[in-house]
């Protein structure tokens, strides 16, 4: 019984999460789709306790948890990997072409620079960095969350470049 | 409602509490180079303790305990990737963290000297063309990229995940 609650909280969830984005995205709400994936997961996961609160003695909260943990995160981590990827936005550039054919050139020189210019907007407009003229420079909380990002990343023993690790 | 979980879901939650801190301590070995490495060492240090941990344990085995006892294991996984993955690859945040470590106004070509240090976007795009080339979903020829039969059902699967989960 605790396994098919933590299903169904996993069925809302999915049906939830999405909607909510539609919905932000007409209503142009200002949350970031992260949070609205987190406000999905803590509604469905209360709605499931609380399903299971009404059949007190068969209900076991960590089988249910087990499930409708491994159930949202699968989501998340498809919803992450799809979610502004680099790479996955070049082969999606790629085979929108009629021959899907794509000079590397291209690649270089437009779409990724397309794809910085992207990422340099979302700084701006979530306050971490403000632009004056053509200089970009980071702003009060763009430091803070630049140097916890960096203490984060010294412990775990990660570079500072964000590239692919390739075994030579 | 039972809230105490049972001892293979107990040794599943030690070990998703333990995970990072393993990450931690790999990060202080030096032989372990590569943050993928490291994470993928560090899961697999997790999934042979697990199997050790329910051997040892005395007392009879449930095989829902043990099922939900997986899945919570594989839930810390996932959300350790998600979190470590964005640390060490995430381009908006290495392009805020690049931004602070300048320590000036910077325009948008020396921005992207400073993300690449020193390097230039084009260094940037061959490492994300060569995760494309690497997993067979892109061929280059002729400095010419074209999208393979595996990457236009990657596409396809994106584009899917990307509907579903209410991203457009």
């Amino acid at each position: 019984m605790s396994f098919a609650l933590g299903l169904i909280a996993v069925v809302v969830f999915a049906l939830l999460a999405p909607a909510m984005q539609f919905i932000a995205r007409v209503k142009a709400w200002s949350l970031a789709p992260v949070i609205l994936l987190a406000v999905s997961a803590v509604v469905s996961h209360l709605l499931g306790v609380l399903l299971g609160a009404m059949i007190p003695p068969q209900f076991r909260y960590w089988d249910f948890a087990s499930i409708f943990g491994f159930g949202v995160m699968s989501y998340v981590f498809a919803f992450g990997a799809v979610y502004k990827s680099v790479s996955l936005e070049i082969l999606l550039g790629l085979v929108d072409r009629p021959d899907r054919k794509v000079p590397v050139s291209d690649v270089v020189e437009r779409q990724v620079p397309g794809l910085f210019r992207g990422r340099t907007k979302i700084l701006v407009e979530g306050g971490l960095v403000e632009q004056n003229g053509s200089r970009f420079a980071p702003t009060a909380a763009g430091q803070i969350t630049a140097g916890r990002i960096g203490r984060l990343r010294r412990a775990f023993g990660i570079g500072a470049t964000g590239l692919y690790d390739f075994p030579d | 409602m039972n809230l105490l979980p049972g001892p293979a879901q107990t040794i599943a939650i030690c070990l998703s509490v333990a995970l990072p801190l393993l990450l931690l301590g790999y990060a202080r070995i030096a032989v372990i180079h590569g943050a993928g490495r490291r994470f993928r060492l560090g899961c697999l240090s997790v999934i042979v303790l697990f199997v050790i941990a329910c051997i040892a344990v005395p007392g009879p085995r449930h095989l829902d305990d043990l099922v939900s006892g997986v899945l919570l294991l594989m839930t810390a996984m996932m959300l350790c990737y998600v979190l470590f993955g964005l640390l060490t690859w995430g381009f908006t945040l290495t392009l805020l963290t690049a931004l602070v470590q300048a320590g000036r106004p910077l325009t948008s070509e020396q921005w992207a000297a400073a993300y690449m240090q020193g390097g230039d976007l084009g260094t940037f795009a061959h490492n994300r063309l060569k995760l494309l080339t690497g997993s067979g979903m892109v061929t280059m020829a002729d400095d010419k990229l074209a999208a393979t039969a595996k990457g236009l059902a990657v596409a396809h699967l994106v584009k899917l995940v990307r509907f579903s989960t209410g991203l457009g």
